[in-house]
């Protein structure tokens, strides 16, 4: 019971339907039958009429998933396909993500869209590491996972090695469907507030040394 | 072509050897005669090649004696005709720098010397243009292992560059 005694239960769809409608309230109607944990669940009824509490997070989190804004940032020609779905054709500003920004300061997250080089692979931490929190990081193509064929001298053997990564499209290059198939995976862990640094004390690029490729 | 014509009057036999290939003129010269063949192509008025379109490095580990070879391919906007000038170096060897004839012979030349260890004597700033300072190397010579590079697995060392 707690500190919702007397106060708080659970409402019933009755009740929700009856202050929706406008129907009186009954005196049996305020007593209290839920717990604290419980009150994140749904509608409460209270005296006065219904509360819907919920975690501020989820608040943001819905709000923040129908406007993600990526970074406006190419590393290949997985970056073609992501022109094609920012064009008219397939069109993500359908989902509010069509303001890619081309400041990190304003983004909420990066596409890592192509193969790395190890030349370019500190400007990429750098650029992650610009965009505020909370933020997603979606790689785009075989080699933005794993460096694809290119095991040779001048390639990151995946982007994971440096930065944590949310969700993984695969494809050489994927289709603008497969992105955007990865980028609503992107918008689920936006709503739930998840991402891919929690638990990480420091980001892996922050670690000595990368390695990658064969073990020859 | 009266631009070939003019330049084997002025070498003779100092043009080592001379191909034709669907059209495309190449003379091959010895790297002692590399800078004074190709200053001649750039200065007189009969060539005019203005413009350098690309100077590249090659190995070719069959030839022995001189593994390494560089090509220049020049233009003219001028009589619009186009000349390719090579030569062969062995290992070690070093070559005069043309930037003092075109200077966009810069980037070609450190992208050369990275990539095949050609060294060009008198270029302003031979650094290295595509790979990482610290990298070991020259990744398009023929010994150069095909995964990984020099000593296995691929490193990244990002501390104090982020």
């Amino acid at each position: 019971m707690g500190m919702t005694d007397g106060l708080f239960r659970r409402a019933t769809d009755s009740e929700v339907r009856a202050v929706v409608e406008g129907a009186p309230l009954k005196r049996e109607d305020l007593e209290l039958d839920i717990s604290p944990d419980e009150l994140m669940g749904g509608p409460v009824r209270f005296p006065g009429g219904i509360a819907m509490p919920v975690q501020v997070e989820r608040v943001l989190g819905f709000g923040r998933s129908f406007s993600f804004w990526p970074l406006l940032f190419g590393l290949a020609c997985c970056a073609i396909e992501m022109m094609a779905l920012g064009g008219s054709r397939f069109d993500m500003s359908r989902f509010g993500m069509e303001a890619m920004r081309a400041s990190p300061r304003q983004a909420d997250g990066m596409i890592v869209a192509g193969w790395c080089s190890i030349k370019m692979a500190p400007r990429v931490v750098r650029l992650y590491e610009q965009i505020p929190d909370p933020k997603w990081v979606l790689a785009m193509g075989s080699c933005a996972i794993s460096g694809n064929i290119w095991d040779t001298y001048n390639v990151v053997q995946g982007i994971d090695s440096l930065i944590p990564v949310d969700v993984y499209v695969p494809g050489c290059p994927p289709r603008p469907e497969a992105l955007w198939e990865g980028l609503e995976m992107i918008r689920q862990r936006v709503k739930e507030s998840k991402h891919a640094y929690d638990g990480l004390r420091r980001i892996p690029a922050r670690d000595a040394i990368a390695e990658g490729g064969s073990d020859s | 072509m009266s631009a070939a014509a003019g330049l084997e009057k002025r070498f003779g036999k100092r043009l080592l050897e001379k191909t034709e290939l669907r059209g495309e003129l190449a003379y091959i010269v010895a790297p002692e005669d590399w800078l004074r063949v190709l200053s001649f192509c750039k200065e007189s008025s009969a060539l005019a090649f203005d413009q350098l379109d690309c100077l590249l490095g090659d190995h070719l580990p069959e030839r022995e004696a001189a593994p390494f070879e560089v090509v220049a391919h020049l233009l003219s906007h001028t009589h619009g005709h186009r000349l390719r000038v090579k030569t062969s170096l062995a290992e070690g060897q070093t070559l005069p720098t043309v930037t003092g004839l075109w200077p966009s012979a810069g980037f070609d030349e450190r992208e050369a010397w990275e990539m095949f260890g050609i060294v060009f004597e008198g270029h302003p700033d031979l650094r290295r243009l595509l790979t990482t300072e610290d990298f070991e190397g020259f990744p398009l010579r023929k010994d150069f292992p095909l995964e990984g590079t020099v000593g296995g697995r691929i490193r990244i060392d990002l501390r104090g560059k982020i």
